[in-house]
């Protein structure tokens, strides 16, 4: 398990001609992902939820708040027994041309990481190729007709898989997403997404699954939580088929929007929103909601004071929270 | 007055494509990317060509204007535009002229377009000289006009450099460059693939708005069956280099006929709904193998194969008022 609290990450600004002020990254975020439990980050580009990812990876430091893995305030370890904690969290990257060695095999990418297990447990070569198959078979990839390929010979979504046996080698107990499924044609992604379900149920393995889009975040797990992140901050979060079904936050329901309509099948929910202004750049106001420039419903309160959390499951920080229906309406026939 | 004596808009540029075919030569022998198509673009509405990596989708874009990189080789056919004639048997200065003027192409990732030396406003001028345009002033004017369009600060935008802008903005950019010198055809090759969500959404809203003001002809290029059935009028289905199906955009959404178009519906992820409905479409894109098969293209792949589909490609045949399609168990219906 792990509990997040209050995590905070300031990048710190640069001076000179080129230079910019220090950006907040992430800003006062909570949460705890339980064994086997699936939690995703919705937000676009640069709304800090990457980093929030790196983070947990290990892959980048933090400047205020606590990570309790296990029990374990990580900023209180030494730092080999860190390393091996985080060991256990593995990331998976958007993309899987470029995790991959092109120039090294299927098989020699996966035994690398398995060398260092086995020497560790006193395993032979027997047991390396054992566990080899028995993780290429889990991510569903016959091991025979993959494992003296080149990367370059797999399918986007093959490769991706391939990137999720190599994390498996480890037995991690989290497996960090971090857009795992926009490089890979749709007509695969579901198999990707369906996989880390299957690897939550099967071997109680969490996940955090970041992402922009808010439909393939259903696919992992409906049943866990969701947060809505904005300047890195949350500002919407609870079970992931409540926000989806009934939205409150403005930005919730422009990401809600976003999603494509199916002509013929479906039609555009009566409230659908979609903002043409771009995402400023630049640290927001402390004391004004940060998404008030873009919001259409914007009132004169929202520019003075910064919205808490309200709410007790589902929450959200809005001065004028209201459900609408922006979601695809399917037709029927 | 009365109503004959209006003065009728012209009908919009369309696109006829005859016996087109496309060979990459490759150290294992000569791949058809693109084997003999036929193909109507109708003038005045937005055309979504789907098909996934390796489809050849990309491929045909490119042959709509002579223009396919090496190793690639147009070996037969006829690519006639309305108003510009054979791009095909044209000489060289014509086709460019026609590249831009007639037929604007907003590439995939803008950022590989957009020259990171010089200023956007720079470009415009360069792209106004190279086309011998007299009045370069109206041609800023006009670009100032379609950025402010598409909600963004013309000023701004004109005197940036292209790591200036947010990968929505370079595409906003690249969609102002393909429409500046009012090219009544435009073909997008996967213009929200790098994008997040919402800024997919907003240059789609953009795209159908200003289609709508100006009747354009638009070929829209992907691999996202949700884009295609939110933004075109028609869908064309495109597997291994060979035309799989087309329809307008509700009748094929509604009722697929082409075992391949039904599984990459199905493989859309869903905003709604139960979530063992959407599964993802089995086996690989096709591979070199494929190209060359006697049979179905789709065969390897294909749920609802027959004995007759492994030793006969089954022709492309119309199947409805404006529907055709390309399967030996459609047609036996």
């Amino acid at each position: 398990m792990i509990e997040v609290r209050h995590l905070e990450k300031t990048f710190p600004g640069t001076r000179g001609l080129l230079g910019h002020d220090a950006i907040k990254a992430v800003n006062d975020v909570s949460f705890h992902i339980p064994d086997g439990g699936a939690v995703s980050f919705i937000g676009e580009s640069g709304c800090g939820k990457t980093t929030i990812g790196r983070i947990l990876a290990g892959l980048e430091t933090y400047t205020a708040g606590e990570v309790v893995m296990d029990g374990q305030n990580l900023a209180q370890l030494p730092r080999r027994q860190r390393a091996v904690l985080l060991r256990r969290v593995q990331l998976i990257q958007q993309d899987p041309y470029q995790a991959l060695n092109p120039a090294r095999t299927i098989e020699q990418a996966l035994t690398d990481p398995l060398k260092v297990i086995a020497k560790e447990r006193g395993a032979d070569k027997a047991w390396i190729m054992h566990r080899l198959h028995e993780v290429l078979e889990l991510v569903g990839l016959d091991p025979d007709a993959v494992i003296y390929k080149y990367p370059h010979m797999l399918s986007g979504g093959q490769r991706q898989r391939i990137v999720i046996a190599r994390a498996l080698t480890v037995d991690p107990s989290v497996l960090v997403a971090d857009e795992a499924v926009s490089m890979i044609d749709v007509s695969l992604r579901l198999g990707v997404l369906k996989l880390l379900r299957d690897l939550r149920e099967r071997f109680k393995i969490s996940v955090l699954f970041i992402t922009h889009d808010v439909a393939s975040a259903r696919y992992v797990g409906d049943d866990g939580q969701m947060f809505v992140i904005y300047k890195g901050r949350i500002v919407e979060h609870g079970l992931t088929d409540e926000v989806i079904l009934h939205p409150q936050h403005p930005y919730t329901q422009a990401l809600l929007s976003a999603v494509p309509v199916l002509k013929g099948l479906e039609e555009p929910g009566p409230d659908r929103y979609i903002p043409l202004k771009e995402f400023g750049h630049g640290q927001p106001p402390e004391h004004a909601c940060a998404f008030a420039p873009r919001c259409p419903y914007a009132q004169p309160l929202c520019g003075q004071e910064k919205p808490e959390l309200v709410g007790t499951a589902h929450q959200y920080a809005c001065h004028y929270p209201k459900e609408r229906h922006v979601v695809a309406v399917p037709l029927s026939e | 007055m009365s109503a004959n004596s209006l003065p009728t808009a012209p009908p919009a540029a369309g696109i006829t494509i005859r016996g087109l075919e496309v060979v990459y030569t490759t150290g294992q022998g000569q791949i058809p990317a693109v084997n003999g198509i036929n193909l109507d673009i109708v003038g005045g509405q937005i055309t979504g060509i789907i098909g996934e990596s390796g489809s050849g989708k990309s491929t045909l874009a490119m042959a709509m204007m002579n223009a396919v990189p090496h190793p690639g080789k147009i070996v037969k056919g006829s690519v006639i535009i309305d108003g510009v004639g054979n791009m095909m048997t044209l000489d060289k200065e014509s086709q460019r002229r026609a590249r831009g003027r007639h037929v604007g192409f907003v590439f995939q990732a803008a950022q590989n377009s957009l020259n990171p030396l010089t200023r956007i406003g720079h470009q415009v001028l360069d792209l106004g000289r190279s086309h011998n345009v007299k009045d370069l002033r109206a041609l800023l004017r006009r670009a100032k006009e379609l950025l402010e369009r598409m909600g963004m600060d013309a000023d701004r935008v004109l005197t940036s450099y292209q790591h200036e802008l947010s990968g929505g903005m370079r595409q906003r950019v690249g969609i102002m460059f393909a429409l500046v010198l009012d090219a009544q055809i435009v073909i997008l090759d996967e213009p929200t693939t790098a994008l997040d969500m919402l800024s997919q959404a907003s240059v789609l809203e953009i795209v159908r708005s200003i289609q709508e003001e100006r009747g354009l002809t638009i070929i829209l290029i992907t691999h996202d069956m949700g884009v295609v059935a939110d933004l075109a009028d028609r869908v064309i289905v495109m597997y291994g280099g060979e035309l799989a199906e087309e329809g307008k955009t509700e009748d094929v959404l509604a009722h697929p006929q082409h075992p391949y178009t039904r599984g990459l519906i199905r493989a859309i992820p869903r905003i709604s709904g139960n979530l063992d409905q959407a599964v993802a479409l089995a086996g690989s894109p096709p591979d070199l193998q494929t190209f060359v098969q006697n049979a179905c293209l789709f065969y390897d792949r294909c749920p609802e194969r027959m004995a007759q589909c492994q030793n006969h490609r089954p022709p492309y045949e119309i199947a409805g008022p404006g529907r055709k399609v390309a399967c030996f168990k459609v047609m036996a219906k």
